[in-house]
């Protein structure tokens, strides 16, 4: 067998660096949605000082690459704060701050989509601010976010691939350490590529089937 | 009672509320009259806690609705009715009923279910329980709305136009609910257009312009023509009304 043929250990490779990806894919995805979620009910309250921070920090990771803040947070954090980041923390930190400022935006407009009116009622029948987030608007906003959601979630996946440049050995690491040893980069990157399709769809898949279930109840919606 | 004392409002530099003083006893229906734009809902926002006095009070059973404190309490003991519903769409007509009374009065689930079967069934609404607002009418909403307000159990309910989106027959089905409940004995601040319905179901009627209270008189002496009749500007808005 000569050096540069697959074998069978190739596929526990790509199993493992799929693994790597989808646990960063959903270890941010998690962090990410709580922190969004979060900002945007901050943002709802118009709590003071938070707020307007919350908005400018959003727009930041909005609108710069990933790639760079990937980089700032694994070269600059320790050259200025003097601490050891690791490429898997490095990773963790700005895919989770990426995601979250991307979820902000759909949750806020998931927010802003509901009748000002039914808030009025409920507070007026003497519901706290937090049993009408709890009861009238997280219901409302979870069936309104959930499409936007869900092509978020697809697209975030297809990021991740970017931390392999600092040397998280995730799908994409594999891919390239694959590609070098057996010098067949069609069928390497092809392979890569379907693995990330699959997850994908799976994800879209599951997004699908959520957002059916969350508006099974509304048949309101479609009037 | 409910008793305003003083209430002044302003939005901008525009008083739409100057100065409003009303009492409101037990089991007493007052209607508000006034044509659109003299400060109805807001006086009705004011009294709900939705809207902040920039001077003078409101208190429901001395509870003062400016205050957090006594806010809540005021809260239980009033109900709002919307003129245009504001009905929560993702719950049924059932959780529209049962939302507070199990959130906010604590009532078990069953409890609460059952107290908003049997209000749904007394108007008519018994088979739509579980409906979402956007598969009923405007009357068969509006009717969930009064059995949302009805299932607080309040002592002072608040009624702001809540036949005005409604066509005439839609309203005379809720119409027909309030006089049920007028009869029942139950205390209303009924802001209305429908003047004829008005005069046979209050007990006094004030009418309110341009952010005043320029008339508050027993229902009888209001129609007189010696009473509220002889005041042009009141005579010219009800023939106006009439003639809608
Ligand atoms: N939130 C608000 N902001 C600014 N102006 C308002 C607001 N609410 C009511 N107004 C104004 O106050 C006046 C009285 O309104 P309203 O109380 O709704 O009258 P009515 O219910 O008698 O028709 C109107 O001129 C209206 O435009
Ligand atoms: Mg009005």
């Amino acid at each position: 067998m000569r050096y540069t043929s697959f074998t069978s250990y190739d596929v526990v490779l790509l199993a493992q660096g799929l693994g790597v990806s989808l646990a960063l894919f959903l270890t941010t995805t998690v962090i990410g949605l709580l922190l969004g979620t979060i900002w945007a009910v901050i943002r709802f309250y118009r709590v003071p000082v938070l707020s307007p921070l919350i908005a400018v920090l959003a727009e930041l990771l909005k609108n710069s690459p990933v790639l760079v803040q990937l980089f700032l947070v694994f070269f600059g954090l320790p050259a200025l704060l003097k601490i050891n980041v690791t490429p898997v923390e490095a990773a963790l930190i700005t895919l989770s701050g990426n995601t979250a400022a991307f979820i902000y935006v759909i949750a806020v407009s998931a927010i802003e989509s509901i009748g000002r009116d039914q808030i009025e009622s409920a507070r007026v029948f003497g519901l706290s601010r937090w049993q009408v987030l709890r009861h009238i608007i997280a219901p409302q906003a979870m069936a309104f976010a959930i499409g936007p959601l869900t092509g978020l979630l697809v697209n975030q996946l297809q990021v991740t691939s970017l931390i392999s440049v600092i040397g998280v050995v995730d799908l994409t690491k594999i891919g390239n350490i694959l590609n070098l040893r057996t010098l067949k980069p069609f069928i390497v990157w092809t392979i890569v590529g379907a693995l990330y399709y699959a997850t994908a769809k799976l994800v879209a898949f599951g997004g699908a089937t959520l957002e059916k279930r969350l508006r099974a109840h509304s048949a309101w919606k479609g009037l | 009672m409910i008793r305003a004392r003083g209430v002044r409002k302003s939005f901008g530099s525009a008083a739409v509320l100057d100065g409003i003083d009303l009492d409101v006893h037990g089991s007493e229906v007052v209607s508000i009259l006034g044509s659109s734009g003299s400060g109805k809902s807001t006086l009705i926002r004011c009294m709900n806690g939705l809207e902040k006095l920039d001077a003078g009070s409101i208190t429901i059973d001395d509870f003062d609705v400016s205050l957090p404190k006594d806010l809540a309490e005021a809260r239980k003991r009033s109900a709002t009715v919307f003129q245009l519903f504001n009905l929560y769409p993702h719950m049924t007509a059932l959780q529209n009923v049962t939302l507070a009374p199990i959130q906010v009065l604590k009532r078990s689930r069953a409890e609460a279910e059952a107290t908003a079967r049997s209000l749904l069934d007394s108007v008519g609404l018994g088979a739509r329980a579980d409906a979402y607002p956007a598969q009923l009418s405007g009357g068969q909403r509006q009717r969930v709305g009064i059995c949302r307000a009805l299932a607080m159990n309040p002592r002072y309910l608040l009624l702001d136009e809540i036949t005005s989106a409604l066509d005439p027959e839609m309203t005379a089905e809720v119409l027909s609910i309030l006089a049920q409940l007028a009869k029942t004995g139950t205390t209303m601040v009924f802001v209305t257009h429908e003047i004829e319905f008005a005069r046979t179901i209050s007990s006094r009627i004030v009418f309110l312009d341009k952010g005043q209270l320029v008339v508050d008189l027993p229902t009888e002496e209001f129609f007189a023509a010696e009473g509220g009749m002889a005041r042009p500007r009141i005579s010219q808005f009800l023939s106006k009304m009439r003639k809608d």
